[in-house]
């Protein structure tokens, strides 16, 4: 038996579900692949919590070597790996962590452009984590329609800013996860972009009671990847483990995020929160007002000579043959 | 012999204290820049209803800045942190071996410094090639070429400054920094 | 080598080259260097290590604090605020024995809320009132000790570049660390006023000082006069962060540009000083930056040598206890503070401590008010005590000696020590007000 050893390097401490999933999960499950020839032996050294990296130093620790394999979280990253938005700018479709990390995930080996991007950076990709079910607005006062939200401020975090462009005197105000109870408590803001994980974690029926069911869906953040020249050594049957194990691991991390996104909203409500179902023309409103990113997107690649159009035709396919109606068809206005 | 090598070193002194000291004066300018950025989206987001997007990557931007540019200066006074006890007590018994040591102790800066500079060097040309930016776009972005370069070029003047510490007697900066001690974060 | 070996090893060598006199920042890095280099034999791989860690490192947000909080010090001493409540704080203690010395440490409390170092503190308090306690025959020890052990509090009350330091190597937040100190600050605050009674009651040779009869009690134009301003600056800066309505970065920067007023209407700033006062933040902010640059590089350095993960092992094999590890700790910290600065001793030690605190499910917050007070005991002890030092230069009067800026400091070094005890026995005294 050889045993190889591999440091697994992420920046967020061991208690974060992807984390915690990936000791639990994906860890033993290579293990038991590779005790059933008894060939190779893992020997892992895990380091969290930045005692090697910080969240956003993933990309580059794994480029760099510092870390074997990492668990990148690619919303840091829109300038080294754009193709990774794809599931950001597509607001409105699926408010499901499953189906979008499925569909991210073919899309990323259907074509190559994820793999380049990745591979420009020194790594190999594996799979894809969604860990959010879907975006939802968390408000003090009941907001029931687009309306309602004209004039006023909104926090959030990265590309769901621009979901607002579309709303008239609406100013998004950026903040980092953490402050988002403070932000809402002292009226800095009147709404929140959030997960109903997060707005549980965060206590945030205690600021913002009313939450607005808006299922602006489902965003892939994470994504694991593995040091190329560690890679290029590793033995067939370990590369061929590490990459079915983690497949099963994205769908593994979406199921409990959903589990947990159902508890969470639950939990919303036992703790004095207000759930508003959003009407379905006023979603249409809000995805019909809203520039479209997802083709602005999609012509950013196309200009770096990258199937950006086609990639986005196929994901939009994907999710609707999963059975999901888009509210507004992005790939639709594509001009190429 | 030696007279060509000090009108050279001095010269190099001299433009090596001039650019640190220039750098020090725009570094303390991004300071007020930076208290008056901060407090511009505080008013801007609180009262007008505009916050500033781009306000926590100029923040992130000017700490780059106001760090590095200001460095080389905290090296011509000689007031990086250390702990020089031991340097005092010696360089009155042993004040030969005192100035070795402190030679040592430069030499190794500069070593140090060097690594940085190798270190960082590739950084900046991948940048600049690439056109990186950080920030989320359509929201805020900022080229990364500009921090890799302020790093590489404040790496090399440490360098240099260092090195100049190493050749020179016991210089008058040494002498300030004796002055400035007081003034130290602790 | 082990990590535990690779860990040891490179602390002693970083306390050896420390003591010989190499810049802190330069021998974290080297060491971690080479360490890197025996570990792996992987040039490239140390290099990166550099790479990384010094990008990373400065680009955080929140370091922005540092040089925020540095500036509005150095202005509202400009403004002469710490100087009017110690002159409002001595109009009420000044019939009591010791009463200058209890003003004192009243002042620097107050005081402490507005600026976010020691240093200030240090300079500000032993121009205004060892002179004063002088005058009036106090010990000139007692004096000098008085000034060493309250300047501490700038750095424990809120805002403190240490704190700030802290909350970087254990990823908590800044808001928190500043509301957790409060309550430790008051407490030492009271710690020394009890114990300055006491020195008063048994040992009043110690204390010397005669009583100030002549003093007239400040009318209420005048207290308001002196303390407003200060109190304006508290509510804007501390009120702000405990209310959410400001990000520690934007409270920084909202109290830099009050104390800016201040000083304005004052009159006390010319286009000279806030030149000077802005080159001073940039000095400060340049070294504690790189100072913890280099430190990032160290605790890295020991992640990847599996450190963390090996004492982790260690902590659930022996079964040690709370209680020795606590021990351990705050000698460490009382041993490096013999001649490390306080953020250097939070940089070192902390990323060592980390794992072994986090999965006994302690507080990081509570951690990290143990570790900023423990590791300000240091300032008090010699040979390198950089608030004696302060004191002693900033005197510049050669009756005093340093030897008795340090002698008049132990008594309070002492009580610091007892106060720690009991931050780490009761951690809801820095927690409550958190919850
Ligand atoms: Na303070
Ligand atoms: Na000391």
């Amino acid at each position: 038996t050889e045993t190889i050893k591999a440091v697994v390097i992420d920046g967020y401490p061991a208690r974060a579900l992807w984390v915690q999933e990936f000791t639990n999960f994906f860890i033993p499950e290579v293990d038991k692949r590779l005790a059933e020839t008894g060939n190779y032996k893992m020997d892992w050294q895990e380091s969290y919590g930045g005692s090697i990296v910080k969240p956003k130093g993933v990309l580059e620790g794994v480029k760099l070597g510092l870390g074997d394999i990492g668990i990148v979280t690619t919303i840091f990253h829109s300038s080294k790996l754009p193709s990774q938005a794809i599931a950001a700018v597509t607001p409105f479709v699926a408010p499901d962590s499953r189906a979008v990390a499925k569909a991210v995930d073919e899309i990323a080996k259907e074509f190559p452009t994820m793999q380049k991007e990745f591979e420009a950076q020194n790594q190999v990709y594996l799979a894809t984590g969604v860990v959010l079910d879907t975006y939802q607005v968390f408000s003090k006062d009941p907001v029931n329609s687009l309306k309602d939200l004209e004039g006023q401020k909104v926090a959030g975090a990265g590309m769901n800013l621009r979901y607002l462009e579309g709303i008239e005197g609406a100013a998004g105000v950026r903040g980092g996860l953490t402050d988002f109870y403070n932000m809402l408590q002292t009226g800095l803001v009147d709404n929140a972009l959030l997960w109903p994980e997060a707005a549980k974690t965060f206590k945030i029926a205690e600021v913002a009671p009313y939450m607005l069911k808006a299922d602006l869906g489902a965003v892939n953040s994470k994504t694991i990847t593995v040091n190329k020249d560690y890679w290029d050594k590793l033995p067939d049957e370990v590369k061929t483990a590490l990459q079915e194990v983690a497949v099963a691991y994205r769908d593994h991390v979406a199921g409990i995020a959903m589990d947990r996104a159902e508890a969470s909203r639950a939990a919303y409500v036992e703790s004095g929160g207000t759930v508003v179902e959003m009407a379905p023309d006023q979603r249409a409103a809000w995805a019909a007002a809203m520039p479209n990113i997802a083709v602005e997107w999609a012509a950013d690649l196309d200009a770096k000579g990258e199937p950006g159009s086609d990639m986005l035709k196929a994901y939009m396919a994907k999710l609707e043959d999963a059975g999901f109606t888009p509210v507004r068809d992005w790939s639709a206005e594509l001009t190429q | 012999m030696q007279r060509p090598l000090f009108v050279g070193a001095r010269a190099v002194s001299k433009l090596a204290n001039w650019l640190a000291i220039t750098a020090n004066a725009a570094g303390t300018l991004i300071v007020l820049g930076l208290i008056l950025v901060v407090n511009y989206d505080v008013i801007a987001r609180g009262f007008f209803h505009a916050p500033f997007r781009g306000a926590v990557e100029v923040v992130q931007f000017s700490m780059v800045l106001i760090v590095f540019l200001q460095l080389p200066d905290v090296v011509r006074t000689g007031r990086l942190t250390r702990s020089d006890g031991f340097l005092t007590i010696l360089r009155m018994t042993r004040p030969k071996l005192a100035d070795a040591l402190r030679r040592a102790i430069d030499f190794a800066s500069a070593v140090f410094m060097t690594l940085v500079a190798f270190a960082i060097w590739p950084e900046f040309v991948e940048m600049f090639e690439t056109k990186d930016f950080f920030g989320v776009p359509g929201v805020f972005t900022a080229p990364w070429w500009p921090i890799k370069l302020a790093i590489y070029l404040s790496a090399v003047l440490c360098t240099v400054l260092f090195v100049l510490k190493v050749i020179s007697r016991g210089t008058p900066a040494d002498a300030q920094a004796e002055h400035n001690k007081t003034e130290d974060p602790a | 080598m082990s990590p535990i070996e690779i860990g040891i090893l490179s602390v002693i060598a970083i306390v050896v080259l420390v003591y010989l006199g190499v810049y802190i920042p330069i021998a974290l890095g080297l060491v971690s260097f080479v360490s890197i280099l025996l570990m792996r034999d992987n040039f490239d791989l140390a290099v990166n290590l550099l790479k990384i860690a010094i990008g990373d490192s400065v680009m955080e947000y929140t370091f922005a604090t540092v040089p925020l909080f540095t500036f509005m010090g150095l202005i509202v001493s400009k403004a002469g605020l710490g100087a009017d409540i110690y002159q409002v704080m001595n109009s009420g203690f000044r019939r009591v024995k010791g009463g200058i010395g209890m003003a004192t440490v009243g002042a620097n409390a107050v005081f402490a809320a507005v600026t976010g170092s020691s240093i200030a503190s240090a300079s500000v308090f032993s121009k205004v009132s060892v002179p004063q306690m002088l005058a009036f025959d106090y010990n000139p020890r007692f004096a000098v000790g008085v000034v060493a052990g309250s300047s501490v509090l700038g750095m424990i009350i809120p805002p403190s570049a240490m704190l700030i330091i802290y909350s970087f190597v254990a990823e908590q937040s800044v808001g928190d660390m500043f509301l957790a100190g409060v309550v430790p600050g008051i407490l030492l605050a009271i710690a020394y006023v009890i114990a300055i009674f006491l020195m008063g009651r048994f040992t009043p040779a110690y204390v010397g000082g005669r009583r100030m009869e002549d003093g007239e009690w400040m009318s209420l134009l005048e207290i308001a006069d002196k303390t407003l301003p200060t109190l304006a600056l508290i509510t804007a800066v501390l009120g702000g962060i405990y209310t959410g309505w400001l990000t520690p970065v934007e409270a920084g920067a909202a109290g830099s540009l009050l104390g800016l007023l201040i000083a304005g209407v004052r009159k006390k700033l010319s286009w000279r000083g806030l030149w000077q006062a802005l080159l001073e933040t940039g000095h400060i902010t340049a070294s504690i930056l790189f100072l913890i640059t280099a430190a990032s590089i160290y605790s890295r350095m020991l992640g990847l040598a599996g450190l963390p993960n090996e004492l982790g092992d260690i902590l659930t094999e022996t079964q040690m206890s709370f209680f020795w590890v606590m021990v351990i700790y705050v000698a460490m910290m009382i041993f490096l503070g013999t001649l490390l600065d306080t953020a250097s001793i939070i940089l070192i030690v902390v990323p060592l401590f980390l794992p072994l605190i986090e999965p006994m499910g302690l507080s990081l917050v509570w951690f990290g008010i143990v570790t900023v007070v423990g590791a300000e005991i240091g300032l008090l002890t010699p040979p390198l005590g950089i608030s004696c030092f302060v004191i002693k230069a900033t005197l510049n009067d050669p009756r005093i000696s340093l030897k008795d800026v340090f002698v008049g400091a132990f008594p309070f070094a002492l009580v610091m020590l007892v106060v720690l005890i009991a931050l780490i026995r009761w951690p809801s005294l820095s927690l409550a007000i958190l919850n």
